[in-house]
């Protein structure tokens, strides 16, 4: 593990540094607080230091000040080296940030005792990080498909819209159902169904730009957000979209035919409207695909006058 | 591991207790000595000039630094004159500075001797 080490006298440098590496420790030696705050701030920095309290520069208790300011780091457990040994001296060197302190000169074993206790206050925030990381992708993340989930993809086209209409700019929305999907289910079995999803997924994925958004808005249907995408070359990209699907699935139980039908939407042709109308707008688009004899796109054409209160989309689902 | 120097007995330095710092490794034992030797001569001076000057602020700094340094190389009696040194810095009392440091140097200098003479026995 790596540690940090500012310490302006050489000799206690040294001591500390031997006696580190010694026990196992990546160590970077630097000689003032000034060095010691650039450390602890750059990429990939220990997240263990000894921080020598009266520096050069920048002393100890101020460096711990900087550090814990800069939330969005990995916690950094950081132990004050003094040879103050006041209660108040205490104090101050605690209530600045520091996570203990060892008063100098000290002795080796207490001080690889006390980095050993560091570590294990480090280990259990990596815990609580992976969890909470974990409880954010759960809630932001469709489990079948691991794309996101209807929540996470219209927050993100929301956001898109808003963007794409700042900069003057055009997103392409794309509003996808798998076509007989009931019957995959009704006469393969749930199971089956779950890994016809499961591999739409995985084609649109591959099938869009990194920066592009893909989620699961209902039970078959995906919404595909195409960021900058030109006016021109959005029905482009939503039919190779669409190709790239209807390609036989392998599945348990043999390859299946699928196909999807596309209700498509460029941004810039509606203008500043509300994220339902748009919804709306390309629902209708993706019910004429149906309508039309689906396995095909549809562009959604704005209206000529103001449209009448949008139908929330919960409200729209059809046989498909 | 050479032997503890003949004049340890007198506290001037606790070569025990720096053997046990440095987990008897000779190797960097001497290389503390060596630091030591280059460096001390530099701060004793800086800290005769501040004195002299009646910078207590400098004072107290430099006898810090010293402190410390001492302290780490179990230099009981050099460390303790230092902290005192220190201590009268801190509280601007000039008139017992230069005493403290006149105790200072003659701790060091007795101290030098048995680093000295530690050092030409590693040698031999």
């Amino acid at each position: 593990m790596k540690i940090l080490i500012a310490e302006d006298d050489p000799i206690s440098r040294k001591l500390l540094q031997k006696a580190l590496e010694r026990a196992g420790y990546d160590v970077l030696a630097v000689e003032n607080g000034k060095q010691a705050l650039e450390v602890l701030a750059s990429f990939e920095a220990p997240r263990l230091a000894l921080l020598d309290w009266v520096m050069p520069e920048l002393d100890g208790p101020a460096v711990c000040r900087a550090i814990r300011k800069r939330a969005e780091q990995p916690y950094a457990y950081m132990v004050l080296l003094t040879s103050k040994d006041s209660k108040e001296e205490t104090v101050v060197g605690l209530e600045s940030g520091a996570d203990d302190y060892l008063t100098k000169p000290f002795n080796i074993e207490e001080l690889r005792a006390r980095l050993r206790v560091g570590e294990r206050i480090l280990l259990l925030e990596d815990r609580l990080v992976e969890a909470r990381e974990n409880m954010r992708f759960r809630a932001t993340h469709d489990p079948l498909t691991s794309l996101l989930n209807r929540g996470a993809i219209l927050d993100l086209l929301n956001r898109e819209l808003h963007r794409s209409h700042r900069e003057n700019k055009s997103t392409a929305v794309l509003l996808g159902d798998v076509d007989h999907f009931k019957r995959v289910n009704d006469t393969l079995g749930h199971l089956v169904g779950d890994e016809v999803l499961a591999e739409i997924a995985r084609r649109l994925l591959s099938a869009v730009r990194s920066y592009d958004f893909v989620g699961r808005y209902g039970g078959e249907e995906f919404l595909v957000v195409l960021n900058s995408c030109d006016p021109a070359h959005g029905p482009a990209r939503a039919e190779e979209i669409r190709k790239s699907i209807a390609k036989p699935i392998m599945t348990t139980k043999g390859p299946l035919s699928i196909s999807m039908s596309f209700g498509v939407l460029q941004s810039s042709e509606w203008g500043p409207r509300s994220l339902e109308e748009l919804l709306h707008g390309v629902d209708t688009a993706l019910y004429e695909a149906k309508a039309g004899g689906r396995d095909c796109l549809r562009m959604a054409k704005p209206p000529t006058e103001s449209l009448p209160p949008a139908i929330p989309p919960e409200l729209l689902r059809h046989e498909r | 591991m050479t032997q503890a120097p003949e004049h340890s007995s007198r506290s001037v330095w606790n070569f025990s207790e720096l053997l046990v710092r440095v987990e008897n490794d000779q190797e960097l034992l001497v290389d503390l000595l060596n630091i030591f030797k280059a460096d001390f001569p530099q701060l004793l001076r800086s800290l005769r000039s501040a004195v002299d000057a009646g910078d207590m602020k400098k004072s107290a700094a430099l006898s810090h630094n010293l402190r410390g340094m001492l302290a780490n190389l179990a230099a009981t009696r050099a460390a303790a004159a230092a902290a005192e040194l220190e201590k009268l810095a801190k509280a601007a009392d000039q008139s017992a500075l230069r005493g403290a440091l006149d105790c200072l140097e003659q701790e060091t200098a007795t101290l030098n001797q048995e680093i000295d003479s530690y050092l030409q026995g590693v040698r031999a």
